[in-house]
Formats: C-alpha cells, structure tokens, sequence
C-alpha cells in the first residue's frame, strides 16, 4: 500500500505535467530571450558579414583580436546560424586543424 | 601548379584563353583539395553525393569569381576570397537539399500575414510586485503577441524552434536571407525594448524560469 508520500508525490507530479505550461516557457520563448541578451541596437547584415568574411577569417587565423577589430561581424556570427556555418566551413578550408568539432546545424 | 599572389590571379584571369584556362584549372584544383574539409562535418565525404556537390560548387564557383573578379578588392589571399564563395554554393545547396522536402506548416502562410500584431488591453498587466512565476510568463507570452506579427513570429519559430536555415526560411517566404536578418533584428529590438519598459531583464526572466 503506498505511503501518503508516495500518493502526494504522484498527485504533485500529475499537477506538474498537466500545469507545467503555466509557468514553464516554451522552446521559442527561450530561444527568443536568449537571443535578445545578445541583441544590440546596430546589428550589421548578413551581406555586410560576407562582404568581410575572408579578411575576418584570415585575421582570425593569424590569431588577431576579432573581438576588437570586428566586433560587430562577431555579434553578428554569434547570431546568425547561417553566416556562422560558412565561417566555419571557410576557416575549414583554409586550416582543417583549426575546424571546430561541434559545427553550426545546416 | 604554379604560385600565384593576388595581382598575378588577376591578371592570369583577365588575360586571353590560354592564360586564363590555366589559371582557372589552377583554382579548380585548389577548390577540389580545400571544399571537402571545408564541408565534410555537414556532409559526410561517405555520402553518394559528396562528390558531386564538390564537383558542382567548384564549377559554380568558377562561373561566380569570374564574373565578380571586379568586386574583389584584394583585402584578403584571392583564394580566401574564391572559397568564401564556394562555401556559400556548397552551404546553399546542401540546405535545399536537406530541407526540400520538409514542411514548414504556416511558414508560407504568415509570409503575406505581416500585419498589426494582435492588441491586448494594457489593464490586464499585473502589478510588479505581484508578479509570481505564472504570471510573469502569461506578461511575456502577452508581449510577444503583442509586439510580434505573425511573419516574425513564423520566422522565428522555424529558426530557433526547428532549426530552420536563415536562407530556407527567406526562400519559402519569398525574401532573402539579408532581409530576414533585418526583420528578425527590428523583431528582437521592438521586443528588447518593451521588455525594458516593463522593468524585465531577459537574462532575469531565463534565469526565473530555469529555476526548478
């Protein structure tokens, strides 16, 4: 015979799965608010990004200062899954030593 | 295979038939070697089609660099500049690839949908002082209702909720990748900014609710 722990734990439990809405956030709402801890006022463009991924790449490879040189692609590679696989792929191809293991989803 | 710097990739593409045939046979190779460790974590060099697609970018490749060799401003080694081109072929291809035959229920829909999002009366808010954890999450769910319209909201869902590549997304809403980021930023700003005004912190909120 179950213990009166044990009946209020599954009671509390069945509350949880049937409320758990209530107040827990969905995927999207926590993706959102993960991104907006990252969002700036000036954001450059995805084409802004290209247009510089070769010289950012190269400078990331001669172990330069990104973060202070090009702060802003940075921001943007930290936000945009697209822009960041094709770094990734490039900074492949140009050192495969230097690929990242855990790569950007396509 | 000869060496070559920048000036000289320049003047051997711009040169007569023979000297440029050379040169691009050069940067074919050279695409051949580099493409597949450049793409082989999204694609494995194992798959059937591995080789094609490698084959098909640097074909594409070529086509593009040479007839973009005016935009190249000699900012970075001319071959960082061709396969930053080629990763984009690649990358591109691969998506639609993978992605062609995947419903994005409501994508295409809520791509002509941008109107007004909806409008919630401001009276429903509770105070702050009363804001327990349910409550706090009905005030964002509201915001974001109010402040999203349903092509960012679309958007959003299908790329940070089912990992949706930026440019399929654009494509199925009939907009580029490049303005879709622009829409997506004006979507996380309106939304950074009326969190603001309510006195909310997203790094507070996804610290309250990751609370067990």
């Amino acid at each position: 015979m179950p213990t009166n722990n044990k009946i209020m734990k599954s009671i509390f439990d069945w509350f949880n799965r049937r409320f758990k809405k209530w107040y827990q956030p969905d995927a999207m709402m926590v993706k959102l608010l993960q991104s907006l801890t990252m969002t700036e006022e000036r954001e450059i463009s995805c084409d802004d990004v290209y247009a510089v991924l070769d010289q950012f790449t190269e400078a990331v490879l001669r172990g330069e200062n990104v973060l202070l040189l090009m702060p802003l692609v940075r921001q943007h590679l930290d936000m945009c899954p697209d822009c960041r696989a094709e770094y990734e792929a490039l900074l492949g191809m140009l050192q495969p030593a230097a690929y990242l293991a855990g790569a950007t989803n396509l | 295979m000869s060496k070559r710097d920048n000036k000289t990739w320049m003047k051997d593409l711009r040169a007569g038939a023979t000297q440029r045939d050379m040169a691009l046979a050069d940067l074919h190779a050279l695409l051949l070697r580099a493409l597949p460790q450049g793409i082989s974590t999204w694609l494995s060099p194992e798959n059937p089609e591995f080789e094609s697609l490698i084959e098909d970018a640097a074909q594409e490749t070529l086509l593009r660099a040479l007839d973009g060799l005016d935009s190249f401003e000699g900012r970075s080694q001319f071959t960082t500049w061709a396969y930053k081109i080629a990763v984009r072929v690649a990358l591109n291809e691969l998506r639609r690839r993978r992605w062609r035959d995947v419903s994005l229920d409501g994508l295409e829909d809520a791509a002509a949908d941008d109107s007004a999002p909806r409008q919630f009366a401001s009276s429903d808010l509770p105070p702050e002082s009363v804001i327990e954890r349910a409550d706090l999450l009905r005030l964002v769910q509201q915001i974001l209702a109010e402040e999203l319209t349903e092509r960012q909201r679309a958007a959003m869902n299908a790329i940070h909720v089912q990992g949706v590549p930026m440019e399929e997304v654009a494509r199925r809403m009939g907009t580029n990748r490049n303005a879709l980021y622009k829409l997506m930023h004006d979507a996380r700003l309106r939304l950074k900014k009326r969190l603001e005004r309510e006195g909310l912190e997203p790094q507070e909120l996804l610290d309250m609710f990751s609370r067990e």
